[in-house]
């Protein structure tokens, strides 16, 4: 049957038809029914979708939803919210290269790298990152626990966006006060930690450029966890490549439940460890099992590196309901030890950044000299273009070739690059998330999906920070310093190796990547 | 004749009250709430024990067409002193059944759908068809007795078409019994080999048959007792032999069909089913026929005896047969 | 031309859209105490679709895969042969159709069907047998069922039943991805809703022991005898009923000489 025999058959008036309009025609529709003529079939009662009500199957762009794993630690669905737009597919195929690419029956495992850029992208909030709050809050309510917070660099650029302030409005100061008030004993920075990334990433680059170490180039940022299992998913053969240094939120783990609790006499065991992310990958990293390097320096199998990760919305819900307005707080500063920040280390917050910052210290690792003007504004690594390429140029050593992507789809094209060989890069940056961190998936929800007008507004936000900054290299960092001094000894030290490195393993068996062609 | 009619609170009557004031009440509750609430029946359990009691009861309240068919067919009129009595009995039995089988619809404001709507393909149809047919023949079996009293015209006219009532008052329930068995053969995947054959609508047939006349010996001795006016217990003996006669060829065409379907081997497996099975059997058909053929079967306990043991076998097979249908393995 | 369902196994990946459209478009309730996908989803009378993830071996190694389960619209329906008020029929266009106004509430349907689908509204007051209907207001307008249009990963194809039939053997037979059955293809006499998959329906779940004959032949062949018996038997009644009242007669006839 054709569309055009299938409307002319819609107009005839048939016996069902007919009845149908006689049943609604009070007293007689009621006798009708009730004399059995009334056939009314169930069901069909409800609505879909304009793109679904279409004659037979047809193609469309966009057609049903991602799988969702139910124990996924990071995103959760709410059928009941769920209208079957097509969104949360068309960013997971088409703009992060995940669903589609591997081939079916599917093996033992619902592919997600966590990233949750779908649930940036859900219209109805059907997806939403896994809640946490719950444990937190019933940590902050337990005396006996020391209750420290993190702060990743992106979060103080979009927190104030869910109390109605401006796209990047940076609201630093006020967060760290609104966490004292709910609670937190200590509040540090994630770009402490940041910091300490470099010093081991920028260190461990050296190595591989000067041949001290084996580890293949380029070598491969390993900071974001979206990005890492990713990267075990669909290029285990390229993990040799990754940096071996683990991601600031896990370096910050470490080390508050060793070097700070050490140095303060604090029993590790009390300290309940959160972080504040933009990002819901950073709940599944949390969880991963080889994450507990405290633990076993401790010799405590119970001692977790982080305890709770909560994305810059769970954290806008908990200071919401605790009733304290963000915009009318103080700006306080983070708590010593582990509370300096560079802006080197502010940077990871967007695409570009870890690289910008690594550059910046790799400079002076190699030469020994103060890094110049240019070095501090890297204009090729800035921006929101797919892949970013550039030359840095270091005296005395030669030309270092770089790029930065975002976005996992570009990734891959850069990928199959390395795979083929044809990749000219020393150091590659790599963020899951298109704009990187600042538009992860556990940031506001301001634009629908995500604009890269307001991506723009929260990175222009962070380099304007940066620019203002007196320390601007991660190696500056004096607590960073101090930490190596008093603890650390130097970058890849054997007990930084203990506690700031670590392996990443291939999760090729668990689904068959189809071929690129 | 004409004694008075009174009516005496005896402790009997006072339960018996209190137990049709309970059923009322329940039956309001089972209306205003739904099946769910009230049955606790589910989608794994879609008919429950309930079914089992359906049929218990259908093949039971039979008894009044098996003596029907005795005096009114056959015209065997040493039997006529206890038809009425058994057709009395098999009246109030469907009126029952009707009772019960609206509560259990879900859609008992439906009820007369299928007088309209026709699903002739289904064995429901026909047990819902000759079940209403026969329950208002059975008025106007009952009727005749009845107006005897009253009018005379009136009886004249149902007497001439009495006939034509009485032969479809033994025929319809054939028809019925034996489509309640039907309704299972649709199922042969669910039901236990032991039960499940083709044969279905005859041995639910046949059963409701012999356990006719079981019923009404029980009955007569019973209300004999009661109402004090016995009857001839030769009567009953040849009644009862005639039962037994019949569940010898049941017995044979049970064995008959288990050899045939090659069923024999789940006999004696020792589950539940097989053990189900054997006591059915046992108690239900070899017992009974043994007593009814020993001299201790014309004594009126051992016509009791029968009686009870033989309407067990029938309210057993009643539950076995939906069991493991209903448990959806 | 009757219409059908091919579900191929091996590509779901068990996002559980299907059971949402299914939900939407039968405007049916969500309830968070019975998932409509999960690990051990139940069809009720507000699921009637559900996708299970079933853990099985493969080649020594544990996968998953995903089973969406539905009524298979039997081409010979058990049930619409015991409803006895005809409120379940079989459309030409393939859907069994089950029309609330016309049941009775026997729960017959339920016992019958060999794949237990029908469930019940056991909260209802005036409850209704609820299943799915395959769309079929979709269907006669020409649109696919709303669960097989929102499939991402074309597991569910819509279309003709002998094309679909034929296509799927083409599959099957085609190399050694899949195993040679396909499900619905002769279960319960055929059905318009077919399986195909890489691991056996046994292990999938499937209940596998369900007759190739079409269900409604078994009582067909009791019910056809029908009118026969009462003819027959009507007959014979009238005739034994007047031979013993004239050998009755004769017999006091006898007695009074």
């Amino acid at each position: 049957m054709t569309v055009r025999e299938g409307f002319e058959r819609e107009k005839k008036i048939t016996r069902r038809r007919f009845l149908k309009i006689l049943s609604n025609m009070g007293l007689v529709g009621t006798a009708t029914a009730l004399s059995g003529c009334s056939s009314e079939e169930i069901g069909g009662q409800g609505w879909l979708p304009e793109q679904y009500n279409v004659a037979g199957a047809w193609p469309t762009q966009v057609r049903g939803r991602v799988p969702i794993d139910p124990a996924s630690p990071s995103v959760v669905r709410n059928d009941e919210k769920c209208v079957l737009c097509g969104q949360c597919l068309e960013v997971c195929q088409n703009i992060q290269s995940v669903f589609g690419y591997y081939e079916l029956p599917v093996i033992n495992d619902f592919v997600c790298v966590n990233c949750g850029q779908c649930i940036l992208w859900c219209p109805t909030s059907s997806i939403t990152e896994k809640h946490d709050t719950k444990k937190v809050k019933e940590a902050l309510a337990d005396p006996n626990k020391i209750v420290v917070a993190q702060t990743a660099p992106a979060t103080r650029v979009g927190l104030g966006e869910e109390f109605a302030l401006p796209a990047g409005t940076w609201v630093q100061g006020q967060q760290v006060a609104a966490l004292r008030q709910l609670g937190f004993d200590k509040v540090f920075d994630t770009v402490f930690a940041a910091d300490l990334t470099i010093m081991e990433e920028g260190t461990e680059l050296i190595q591989r450029l000067t041949g001290k170490s084996n580890a293949p180039l380029p070598q491969l940022t390993s900071c974001c966890p979206g990005w890492i299992k990713f990267c075990e998913y669909y290029y285990p053969d390229l993990i040799p490549n990754l940096s071996s240094a683990k991601s600031p939120q896990q370096m910050f783990g470490a080390m508050v439940k060793t070097y700070y609790a050490k140095a303060n006499h604090i029993d590790p065991k009390k300290i309940f460890s959160v972080s504040i992310m933009p990002c819901t990958a950073k709940k599944f990293e949390a969880q991963r099992p080889e994450f507990n390097s405290a633990g076993e320096y401790w010799k405590n199998e119970n001692i977790r590196d982080v305890d709770a990760v909560l994305t810059t919305r769970e954290l806008a819900n908990l200071i919401k309901k605790a009733g304290i307005d963000l915009t009318q707080l103080p700006e306080e500063d983070y708590d010593p030890m582990l509370g300096e920040g560079s802006g080197a280390g502010l940077i990871f917050g967007n695409t570009g950044g870890v690289m910008e910052a690594a550059i910046r210290t790799a400079y002076f690792f190699l030469t020994g000299k103060e890094s110049p003007k240019s070095v501090f504004n890297l204009k090729a690594v800035r921006g929101l273009n797919g892949v970013k390429e550039a030359e840095v140029n270091i005296p005395d050593w030669g030309v270092l070739r770089i790029a930065v992507v975002h976005g996992l789809k570009d990734a891959r094209t850069v990928m199959e690059a390395i795979r083929r060989g044809t990749a000219p890069y020393d150091f590659v940056e790599i963020m899951a998330c298109p704009g990187g961190c600042i538009s992860g998936g556990g940031q506001p929800r301001t634009a629908v999906p995500p604009s890269d007008e307001v991506r723009r507004k929260r990175i222009a936000s962070i380099y304007a920070k940066d620019t203002s900054y007196m320390v601007r290299e991660s190696h500056e960092n004096r607590e960073v310093l101090a930490l190596y001094e008093n603890f650390l000894e130097h970058p890849l030290s054997h007990i930084s190796h203990k506690l700031l490195h670590t392996q990443y393993t291939s999760r090729a068996e668990m689904l068959k990547a189809k071929e690129m062609v | 004749m004409t004694k008075k009619w009174s009516f005496k609170l005896t402790p009997t009557r006072k339960i018996l009250i209190a137990l049709v004031i309970m059923s009322l009440i329940l039956a309001i509750y089972r209306l205003a709430t739904g099946l769910g609430i009230s049955t606790n029946l589910n989608d794994k359990w879609p008919w429950g024990l309930w079914i089992g009691f359906d049929l218990t009861a259908v093949a039971l309240a039979g008894a009044g067409y098996s003596i029907c068919f005795l005096v009114h067919v056959l015209h065997i009129e040493r039997f006529k002193i206890i038809a009425r009595r058994a057709l009395l009995f098999s009246f109030l039995g469907y009126i029952f059944v009707l009772a019960t089988l609206i509560l259990e619809i879900g859609r008992w404001d439906n009820f007369w759908r299928p007088f309209i709507s026709w699903g002739i393909h289904s064995p429901m149809f026909e047990v819902y068809m000759c079940i209403s047919v026969y329950t208002f023949i059975q008025l106007i079996e009952f009727a005749e007795i009845f107006v005897q009293k009253f009018s005379l015209t009136w009886y004249r006219r149902i007497e001439k078409v009495m006939p034509v009532v009485v032969i479809l008052g033994a025929l319809l329930p054939f028809g019925h019994q034996a489509s309640l068995g039907a309704i299972y053969l649709i199922v042969p995947h669910k039901l236990h080999p032991l039960w499940w054959s083709s044969l279905l609508p005859w041995f639910f047939l046949i059963t409701s048959f012999f356990v006719g006349p079981a019923i009404g010996a029980i009955e007569a001795l019973w209300s004999g007792k009661i109402f004090n006016s016995n009857v001839n217990i030769k009567i009953l003996r040849s009644l009862i032999r005639i039962s037994g006669g019949i569940m010898v060829a049941y017995l044979a065409l049970k064995v008959f069909d288990l050899i045939n379907r090659n069923a024999f081997q789940y006999l004696f497996t020792g589950g539940l089913e097989s053990s189900m099975f054997l006591l059915e059997m046992v108690a239900g058909i070899i017992l009974p026929v043994v007593i009814c053929f020993s001299p201790w079967g014309t004594t009126k306990t051992g016509m009791v005896t029968f009686g009870i043991l033989t309407v067990s076998g029938v309210v057993l097979r009643g539950q076995d047969i939906p069991l493991p249908v209903l448990n959806g393995e | 031309m009757s219409k059908a369902v091919l579900v191929d196994v091996t590509k779901c990946v068990g996002c559980g859209g299907c059971t949402v459209a299914c939900k939407m478009w039968n405007d049916l309730e969500f309830d968070k105490s019975m998932p409509s996908h999960s690990e051990n989803p139940k069809l009720t009378s507000k699921n009637w679709t559900t996708v299970t993830y079933q853990k099985v071996n493969k080649g020594g190694k544990q996968v998953w895969r995903f089973v969406k389960e539905q009524c298979l619209h039997c081409e010979d329906p058990a049930c619409a042969s015991v409803c006895f008020s005809k409120a379940i029929k079989k459309t030409p266009q393939g859907p069994v159709v089950y029309y609330p106004n016309l049941c009775v509430g026997c729960r017959y349907c339920m016992v019958a069907c060999p794949f237990d689908i029908p469930k019940y509204q056991w909260e209802k007051v005036l409850p209704s047998i609820t299943k799915c209907q395959m769309c079929v207001t979709k269907i006669k307008k020409g649109e696919a069922p709303a669960c097989t249009s929102v499939c991402p990963t074309n597991a569910l194809t819509f279309g003709d039943r002998d094309k679909l039939l034929a296509f799927a053997k083409k599959k099957i037979e085609n190399g050694d991805k899949y195993i040679k059955h396909i499900y619905g293809e002769k279960e319960a006499g055929g059905t318009n809703w077919f399986y195909i998959s890489d691991v056996s329906f046994k292990e999938l779940g499937f209940p596998t022991n369900i007759p190739k004959e079409p269900l409604p032949h078994y009582t067909h062949e009791y019910l056809k005898l029908t009118p026969t018996v009462f003819i027959g038997g009507g007959a014979l009644f009238t005739a034994l009923s007047i031979y013993t009242r004239r050998r009755n007669e004769i017999a006091k006839e006898k007695e009074g000489k």
